[in-house]
């Protein structure tokens, strides 16, 4: 915020590149970035916006235009032409309607593409995000990223809606001024352009290293104030039950002054310098510079008094593109900000899609020397042989950290190993197309996503079409049935609008859901699917072995353990016992 | 609106947010009147007389420097205000949150909160030091040079005066109508916001359904909307903006051909005539440009608002005189908890002796949690009383009760810190063998070997390098450190491997020797060992007693115990 004002000019030279980029964009962007290819079909749009604003706003000249001649006219000796002023007023009455109707043509239109263009770009990364591994869309990135696709896009309005075209305007007006000025007189022309040749001259002081540094230190406190308020807020009932107030407060505080203290060495230093600019840009100032040098000239230059006043009305004008650069400068830079996080997202590399799917024969699942990391430098598995039988229940057990969470969310596919394969029916997951791998894949992890939708669609997510029978026949079994009938609209209440499920409930909704789905291979999560003794229970019973169903299952309960066909022992990311290696299998 | 921003920083503030806009006015004001100067040189200059201007025009020069010098002057003091502010804004908010009750935080508030603090409260302090100066220049300089217009020409004076009415009706309208759509597009916009947050995160199961493929109804309806909410509220703005712009623009035309008629009559003199003129295009400009300051001044509205909702969120009341209870006896009589519309606890009596051991289990959302937070007083309740040593907990200082209760969460919350740190935080004035001593009964050190760098590993924000059962092992040496006469256990082994769900009960144990203790679980073996456990359902306590009395009784209880226990025994 404190760059607004006090560095409004200072602004310029930054602006300036990002008008080059703006540029760019209207006319021919370069065709590597994924935004610029979203954007061009708008290209043509914009330029029409751009030009309709620049001739409103040159027909707004017309005014001024009319007032310096009428001023000619009168002020020629002997009496007035009365045809000839009322002639320069209509011109000005005219230019001002023009101008009503062309800048608000131009807006109207800029707005309307603005959220043709920004729909595009929601929808662009939305297609982005569903795409992306799994792992990519940790619990903690979702806020980040929900917030490029709301925000972010937002953010980008100004370079769309506004600035383009004020941009345009604020060089197109002062030129035909000046190109106007000119023809009437050269030197006070040269007198006009004085406080906007110091303006810019105070430029580069606001642009040291140094300032920049004072600025980086802006940003970066005011970052820490949100780290520290939301830990704050998150730990609060930490804080609150072991009276650890004090700690995160200070935290907080100190986030604080160190915030408000680089605010206002910020401003300390670009007060100033900004305050002169702003001082030499005023319209006092100008005008004052116009009537000494038009004083001088008179005197001295043997001006006309007539040519006087288009400068009193013009002069002002041509301090536009300074100001103009500054004012949009903060919306610029967020603008740019905003394209940058969502060139990020769009760039994301998407989980890859085999070019030409193969089908899988059978259910079996294979693993081969799996390895996998989060990509923070540790392995999480290390070398992993399994094989799972159609038919069987495999339980994984195995102490904390051993990597079980992390290989059973391999089958679905939510990310893939770094090293070694995983098959099924005899082919990599990789080279299995989506809608194949989820027709044969289905889990209940500990993270239960329930849509704001009705309980049915929620139950019926993997299977669209499945009718209401089947829908109730799954809820039954997963012990819910009786639940969602005591909701006020029964299977058709729609989650999340004040309807609360507990934990437990939710459960076994996820479960319920993979239960209708009913793939060949199941992937369970037992230590975290029981919420309470009742899901345990539907838990336990959908666990029942069935025809050719695969199950792999963390295991918690001893009694899985005991009905598993294989107990695979998972400790420091390597099969430590209980596994049929593949060869074995054979 | 600055009342509003008063309310929100506190009466202490509103000396130096008072001289800030006095400062601004009177630059203002100065430069519209320093432009009665410009007549009798204008006048000099145009019929042929440049020397007669130079006085003219030197008190002009004079008159440009007190501008400037006051303009300096408002810029600095909107500046050092805002930073006055922003401190000040921050302290109360920060002191206002460790007031407010544990319950308040629920359910989204968290981030609420932290993009409040982050952006809302810039925003709003950016009133004082942006908006404020081009607002009251906007305002001020117009009024002003139309006054010297009036002086010098009282027909053209009126034109002008005129288009002040025109302007304000046209401004007030703009921003009924922008406002109004504002606030629709802003329930797009969460709308947007709560369906791509629920995109992103049912995308497991979305793709299992091959639905990720299409586009997601769901969310696609709502980014749709929010495209036609974002073109109405700027259609909405438009007539406003428009409406404006002809007001100014007839205003000036009017001047125009009144002046061209005055003068072609002969009735004013063609210097003066252009001097008013001149005027007149600088008052146009700074008037355009209240649109869109007050588009501005609307956003840092809401931010305020929402400031000044969280500021008014009641805090948890304090006692005047409060009392110290002498013994560490528990009763809940008539706890009756209301949220929203939903009673989650319904008349709850129970009790449990100094150093006795009460279980609470029932089904998921029975009020299980809602009654072990009551004592710690998360929230207060809506009728009954909780007690302890037989004393209302309102009627006991937040800090005393704090101290004499250690709750050991489902879900632990880390700080971004060491082991050792997040450990202490039980009790910071411990010395490191305590701290040492804590851990090794929590048998946190095991965990603590296998981190690369031991004790002085950083445990990530919200503890993300440790799995649950580890999180919850720095939990239960927290408790053990702070020692604290009463423990509340909150779903502790709900969902925990078995070799952390070993060394947290072996933990347990070690926390519960000789205290008070209250324990929420589902964990049958768990419960059955508590002097007394309370079976809750729908809010109520549907029965009490022993684990031997409860499955005599045959009731909810031994269902649940047969339900879990039994397949257990098996292996």
């Amino acid at each position: 915020m404190a760059t607004d004002t006090a560095a409004d000019p200072a602004a310029a030279p930054a602006a300036a590149s990002a008008a080059d980029s703006a540029a760019d964009r209207a006319s021919g962007p370069p065709a590597d970035t994924g935004t610029s290819r979203l954007l061009r079909p708008y290209a043509g749009g914009l330029a029409g916006v751009v030009v309709l604003h620049v001739l409103g706003a040159v027909a707004g000249l017309a005014p001024l235009i009319a007032v310096a001649e009428t001023g000619r006219e009168l002020l020629a000796p002997g009496p007035p032409d009365a045809d000839r002023v009322w002639a320069a007023v209509a011109f000005g009455a005219v230019g001002l309607l023009v101008r009503l109707v062309l800048t608000s043509a131009a807006s109207g239109a800029a707005h309307v593409l603005d959220g043709r263009v920004q729909l595009t770009l929601r929808r662009a990364l939305a297609a982005r995000l569903g795409r992306a591994p799994v792992a990519a869309l940790s619990r903690r990135r979702t806020g980040e990223l929900a917030k490029v696709v709301g925000d972010g896009v937002s953010a980008v309005h100004p370079f769309i809606a506004h600035t383009p075209g004020e941009l345009a305007t604020s060089f197109a007006v002062p030129l035909v001024s000046l190109v106007y000025l000119f023809t009437v007189d050269w030197r006070l022309t040269l007198v006009t352009l004085a406080p906007v040749a110091l303006a810019v001259a105070l430029v580069p002081l606001l642009t040291t290293p140094a300032r920049r540094r004072v600025e980086e230190e802006f940003e970066t406190a005011m970052g820490r104030i949100s780290d520290a308020v939301l830990e704050f807020v998150r730990g609060i009932a930490v804080v609150k039950a072991f009276g650890g107030a004090g700690r995160s407060h200070r935290a907080f505080r100190t986030a604080v002054e160190r915030f408000v203290a680089s605010f206002l060495r910020m401003v300390r230093g670009l007060a100033p310098v900004g305050a002169a600019m702003q001082l030499a840009l005023s319209p006092p100032v100008v005008l004052g510079t116009v009537l000494a040098g038009g004083a001088f000239l008179i005197a001295r230059g043997g001006m006309e008094p007539a040519d006087l006043p288009p400068f009193l009305l013009l002069g002002l004008g041509l301090t536009a593109p300074v100001a103009a650069l500054g004012h949009g400068f903060d919306d610029m830079l967020a603008a740019r900000r905003a394209i940058g996080r969502i060139r990020e997202v769009l760039a994301e590399p998407p989980l890859p899609e085999p070019a030409r799917p193969r089908t899988p024969r059978g259910h079996r699942v294979e693993l081969r020397g799996v390895r996998f990391g989060y990509g923070d430098g540790r392995e999480v598995l290390r070398g992993v042989d399994l094989v799972l039988e159609p038919g069987t229940v495999t339980a994984v057990v195995g102490p904390s950290g051993g990597g079980k969470s992390t290989l059973v969310r391999l089958l679905p596919r939510f990310f893939d190993p770094t090293a070694g394969s995983v098959r099924l029916g005899g082919v990599d997951l990789r080279d299995i197309a989506a809608p194949d791998l989820s027709a044969a894949v289905s889990f209940v992890f500990q993270e239960v996503f329930l849509l704001r939708a009705p309980v049915a669609d929620n139950i019926a997510l993997a299977v669209p079409d499945a009718d209401r029978d089947d829908v109730v026949r799954a809820a039954r079994r997963a012990r819910i049935h009786d639940r969602i009938l005591r909701l006020p609209d029964g299977y058709d209440t729609v989650l999340g609008d004040g309807i609360r499920l507990s934990a437990g409930e939710e459960q076994r909704i996820a479960l319920a859901r993979a239960l209708l789905a009913d793939t060949p291979v199941l992937v369970l999560d037992e230590a975290t699917a029981f919420a309470d003794p009742e899901t345990e229970r539907a838990v336990r019973r959908a666990l029942a072995p069935r025809g050719d169903r695969t199950l792999l299952v963390i295991a918690h309960r001893p009694e899985t353990v005991a009905d598993a066909d294989t107990v695979v022992v998972l400790e420091d990311g390597t099969v430590v016992s209980g596994a049929h290696t593949p060869e074995e299998s054979r | 609106m600055i009342r509003l921003l008063l309310r929100v920083l506190g009466a202490e503030y509103s000396r130096p947010v008072r001289r800030t806009i006095a400062l601004m006015t009177a630059a203002a004001l100065l430069e519209g009147l320093s432009y009665a100067l410009l007549v009798p040189v204008l006048r000099a200059l145009l019929s042929g007389a440049p020397a007669d201007a130079v006085p003219w025009l030197a008190a002009f020069a004079g008159a440009v420097a007190v501008f400037a010098s006051l303009r300096y002057a408002a810029d600095l003091s909107g500046f050092l205000t805002g930073g006055a502010l922003l401190r000040g804004m921050y302290h109360r908010l920060g002191d206002h949150l460790t007031r407010l009750p544990v319950g308040w935080f629920g359910g989204g508030r968290a981030g609420e909160v932290s993009v409040l603090a982050g952006t809302g409260v810039l925003q709003a302090m950016g009133v004082i030091a942006h908006q404020l100066a081009p607002l009251v220049t906007a305002t001020v300089t117009p009024l002003a040079t139309i006054a010297v217009v009036l002086a010098f020409d009282w027909r053209l004076g009126l034109a002008a005066l005129a288009a002040v009415p025109a302007v304000a009706a046209a401004q007030y309208l703009s921003g009924r109508a922008s406002a109004a759509a504002d606030a629709a597009r802003a329930d797009t916009e969460r709308e947007a916001a709560d369906r791509t947050i629920e995109y992103i995160r049912a995308q497991p199961v979305l793709r299992a359904g091959g639905r990720s493929r299409e586009r997601f109804g769901l969310l696609d309806d709502a980014l749709q909307g929010l495209q036609r909410a974002s073109r109405r509220s700027a259609l909405a703005a438009l007539p406003g903006v428009l409406g404006l712009a002809f007001t100014v623009q007839a205003a000036f035309t009017a001047m125009l051909v009144l002046g061209a008629h005055l003068a072609l009559g002969g009735t004013i003199d063609a210097a003066e005539l252009l001097c008013i003129l001149v005027l007149a295009t600088r008052c146009t400009d700074p008037v355009l440009s209240l649109a869109h300051a007050g588009g501005a001044l609307r956003a840092a509205r809401g931010e305020l608002e929402r400031l000044d909702a969280v500021l008014r969120a009641a805090p948890l009341p304090e006692p005047s005189d409060p009392v110290r209870p002498d013994r560490h006896d528990l009763a809940f009589e008539g706890v009756t908890f209301r949220r929203g519309d939903r009673t989650v606890l319904d008349g709850v009596d129970l009790s449990v002796p100094d150093g006795g051991r009460l279980a609470i289990v029932g089904p998921s959302g029975a009020g299980k949690s809602t009654l072990l937070q009551s004592l710690a007083r998360f929230h207060d309740v809506d009728a009954g009383s909780v007690r302890v040593g037989g004393v209302d907990v309102r009627s006991i200082g937040t800090d005393d009760l704090m101290a004499r209760i250690a709750v050991v969460f489902q879900d632990v919350y880390l700080f971004d810190d060491t082991i050792e740190e997040n450990v202490r935080l039980g009790r910071p004035d411990a010395d490191g063998d305590a701290v040492l001593e804590a851990a090794r009964a929590a048998r946190l050190d095991e965990v603590v070997a296998r981190l690369p760098d031991g004790w002085a590993t950083n445990v990530g924000e919200g503890g993300a390098l440790l799995s649950g059962g580890e999180r919850q092992r720095v939990s239960i040496a927290r408790a053990l450190l702070k020692d604290a006469p009463i423990v509340l256990l909150d779903e502790v082994t709900s969902a925990l491997d078995p070799g952390n769900e070993a060394a947290v009960h072996a933990g347990i144990e070690r926390l519960s020797a000789g205290r008070t203790v209250v324990l929420v679980t589902h964990r049958m073996p768990t419960a059955m060992h508590a002097d007394r456990i309370a079976f809750l359902d729908g809010g109520r306590v549907v029965e009490a007693g022993t684990h031997d009395e409860l499955l005599r009784l045959g009731g909810r209880y031994a269902g649940f115990w047969r339900a879990a226990a039994v397949p257990a025994e098996h292996g």
